[in-house]
């Protein structure tokens, strides 16, 4: 350690900090506890998966190619992942060190020591060790084996490290969590990409292809010090020790740019502080709403509107609902799939009308503290269906339209739109209701989580029992379009879209009619429900 | 140290000192609430006159929050009853909701609104005009210096500003009572001047402020009244000269009422010696 004799080594304060964390992050629930376990028993296992798959190739002519590969795929792993579990790791932090009489190189390397415990290192050497051994033949290429291993599994450590220290004033601002928030949708998008990238490689020619990509990953860091071992097998003990060099030149410099960033942090003021930039006046009825209806009704609605895009987990929620409900009906028709997939679109932004209260979360005060009367708890209920309705109908529409005329088939438009409004109708019906009886809290600090620990269950009831009850309400309609069918009155068969809409509209009405004076008598306790996250 | 204090016995009956010309603004009998094993508010009364500045004190947990969520309808009672200017908090809300304002401690505003965006949303809930709501809402940031901040979003807000935005929203439909939970909380001195300089203006005007709060100073520089809460009951009421008895200050009086004794330091015998 190059702290001074004089001051005790922080290095095993920090190994102790560390497994401090992970061991109160394991106390705080069993479920917690349990899925951690669950957690890390799957990553090992996926490890050893790919060690193992990796040994499997030992002898193949693309084991050099896919180690290669699987370096880079680390790398950009650890690089990416302190942008997404920031909030995760109170460790990655170095904020809460700065108010402590630190030097940032002792601070540097308790940090770089600290950080290899953890699942994360443990399954990075699982898969480098199976990625070396896949290319190690002799007792020298054994030695940079090992030698590698301990590289890339530092290298990887220390950008992670340094990127969360680059980023920490734009990872511990509000903005910068919205956008980890959002990235969660960019990261879904991007699987599918990447799905669709291997799918295309699996093809005759597609590994000639890693063949020929991997010739230029090879010189991507941590990658050559996985080809010096490949270099060493084969005899070229310059090129390993060169490339072994070249490995740690990088990781010096990543660690020189991490203590830079350090060193920045620790000495400049937080700006959080400082003014935020004004942004462009937003006035208090805009154009927005001159459009709505008067009263609580437009009030509402106004608000539901700027909250879909304003509020990081509306907004996830929302474009979630609008693309898989759009990707759907566009792979069935694709695959010349059946046209009812186009009800999805109106299933995943019914859904959207479950927990109304829970997404307000303990803001749930405001509302229930003026909500006085059965005409203000119907008039709520109201605009949030409306809001709904307002961008769900049009969308329905156009989803059901396109998807017919994808598959060819624009004489099914009616039966299939008035199905899916029918759908909708139920939705909005039973998940305003379950909104009032079955609320619970969506946890404030981890965005992706769907329930407030303790609250799995309610979240169960209301979604699956409520989806269930909504589809369920559908019934009549679907027996109606399969009589249609069988009996072969197919000439009829456009009556369900008037139909469908009506009943929509009479489901929905009738069971905001019925739930408005439930709301009014439980305020309070949808407010401790929904205010526990 | 005080030893004894008549003012404000913790009896069955109401004290009615300097209550006689009003009516009661907050009247309390019997209120209960538990959370599991845990007696959060155990059976206490309250009568708090209209026209003051009352402060509701306790130490950290003594209740105050649980008392004011259930006076202002927040929270349900397992058992008694609550009058606010004569109406039951529970069986008349229409009466109730549109005659108090409140400022709740640690639940959130829609935060993702602007200041401005926010008290124009809350005006028009409570059914005023919103030509009306935009004229107040900009009055009140005026007052309240959030005018530069008025088009930023609430979440950017600092705690200082959260409390000032929250009282506009609080004070925006002129109610006759105001319930403020912990209102000078983590707010700097200069805020606290506008806040209190607004709470001033509000109950010249004859309104009622009920406060609660356990920085003695405050409650002593600001109240005319008040209640001491203690482990869910009420320990004393009554005017402050009353409560406050023959003791230096409400601090000590405050001390002594909750039995807290003079304690701590004897084992820190190397805090302060040599280095």
């Amino acid at each position: 350690m190059s702290a001074p004799a004089t001051h005790p080594s922080v290095t095993p304060v920090f190994i102790r900090l560390k497994l401090a964390i992970i061991r109160n992050g394991l106390r705080q629930s069993t479920g917690r506890t349990i899925g951690w376990i669950v957690g890390v028993v799957f990553a090992m296992l996926y490890g050893l998966a790919m060690g193992v798959g990796m040994i499997a190739l030992r002898h193949s002519e693309y084991g050099p190619a896919a180690a290669v590969g699987l370096a880079v795929v680390l790398i950009i792993g650890w690089a990416v992942m302190p942008l997404f579990l920031f909030g995760g790791d109170d460790t990655l932090d170095p904020t809460r060190l700065a108010m402590l009489p630190l030097r940032p190189r002792p601070l540097i390397s308790a940090l770089l020591i600290s950080s290899l415990l953890g699942v994360g290192p443990v399954f990075t050497v699982i898969v480098t060790a199976g990625a070396v051994s896949a290319l190690a033949g002799n007792a020298v290429s054994i030695v940079v084996a090992i030698v590698a291993v301990a590289l890339v599994l530092l290298l990887c450590v220390a950008l992670s490290r340094a990127v969360a220290a680059a980023n920490t004033r734009l990872l511990t601002s509000r903005k910068g969590r919205d956008l980890a928030l959002l990235s969660g949708l960019f990261v879904a998008v991007g699987a599918q990409l990447v799905n669709l990238g291997a799918s295309s490689l699996a093809s005759s020619d597609g590994l000639d292809r890693v063949k020929s990509l991997a010739s230029v990953l090879r010189w991507l860091p941590p990658a050559p010090a996985i080809d010096a071992v490949r270099a060493a097998t084969g005899g070229s003990y310059g090129l390993a020790v060169l490339e072994l060099l070249y490995v740690a030149a990088v990781l010096a410099l990543v660690i020189r740019w991490w203590h830079h960033s350090l060193y920045r942090l620790m000495v400049t003021p937080d700006a959080s502080t400082l003014q935020a930039a004004e942004k462009e006046a937003g006035t208090g009825g805009g154009r927005l709403a001159a459009l709505l209806p008067g009263g609580r009704t437009g009030t509402v609605m106004e608000r539901q509107f700027r909250y879909a895009w304003r509020d990081p987990r509306s907004k996830a929620a929302w474009a979630t609902a609008l693309a898989v409900g759009l990707l759907l009906p566009i792979v069935a028709a694709v695959q010349h799939g059946s046209i009812y997939s186009a009800c999805w679109a109106a299933g995943l932004l019914g859904m959207q009308m479950y927990n109304q209260f829970g997404v307000d979360g303990s803001a749930f005060w405001t509302v229930a503290s003026t909500i006085s009367t059965r005409a203000d708890a119907h008039a709520e209920l109201r605009a949030r269906a409306l809001a709904l309705s307002t961008v769900a109908v049009p969308y329905v529409t156009i989803v059901t339209i396109g998807a017919a005329l994808l598959l060819g088939r624009p004489d099914a438009v009616p039966e299939t739109l008035g199905l899916s409004l029918a759908l909708l109708g139920a939705l909005i019906a039973a998940g305003a209701f379950a909104s009032v009886r079955f609320p619970y809290a969506l946890p404030q600090d981890n965005p992706f989580g769907s329930s407030a620990p303790g609250q799995g269950g309610l979240a169960a009831i209301s979604l699956f029992g409520g989806g269930l009850t909504g589809a369920a309400c559908c019934l009549p309609l679907v027996g109606l379009t399969i009589y249609l069918h069988v009996a072969d009155h197919h000439a009829y068969l456009w009556i369900l879209l008037p139909i469908g809409a009506l009943y929509a509209v009479t489901l929905a009405a009738a069971s905001l009619r019925f739930t408005a004076p439930r709301l009014l008598n439980r305020l309070p306790e949808i407010l401790t429900a929904v205010a526990k996250g | 140290m005080p030893k004894t204090f008549e003012a404000g016995a913790p009896d069955e009956g109401a004290p009615d000192q300097g209550a006689a010309d009003q009516g009661y603004a907050v009247s309390v009998h019997n209120l209960w609430k538990s959370f599991g094993e845990q007696v959060a508010v155990a059976g206490i009364d309250l009568e708090l006159p209209a026209g003051r500045f009352i402060g509701l004190v306790g130490p950290n947990g003594a209740g105050k929050t649980t008392t004011l969520s259930m006076v202002t309808g927040l929270l349900r009672p397992d058992d008694g009853t609550v009058l606010i200017t004569g109406h039951d908090v529970w069986t008349d809300p229409v009466a109730v909701k549109s005659r108090i304002g409140v400022l709740p401690e640690g639940l959130r505003l829609f935060e993702r609104l602007s200041g401005r965006e926010l008290l124009a949303y809350t005006g028009r809930l409570r059914g005023l005009p919103g030509a009306e709501v935009d004229k107040r809402a900009a009055q009140l940031l005026d007052v309240l210096d959030l005018s530069a901040a008025q088009n930023k979003l609430v979440v950017d807000y600092s705690t200082g500003m959260r409390k000032k935005i929250g009282l506009a929203a609080a004070l925006l439909h002129n109610p006759e009572v105001l319930f403020l939970d912990e209102p000078f909380e983590g707010v700097d001195p200069v805020s606290a001047q506008v806040i209190r300089g607004v709470l001033e203006r509000y109950t010249r005007s004859g309104a009622t402020v009920v406060f609660s709060s356990h920085v003695m100073e405050l409650v002593e520089s600001l109240c005319d009244w008040v209640a001491v809460m203690a482990a869910g009951r009420i320990v004393a009421q009554g005017p402050l000269a009353d409560v406050r008895g023959e003791a230096s200050s409400l601090q000590d009086a405050f001390l002594s009422l909750v039995g807290a004794t003079e304690r701590g330091g004897q084992d820190l015998d190397w805090l302060g010696g040599a280095r």
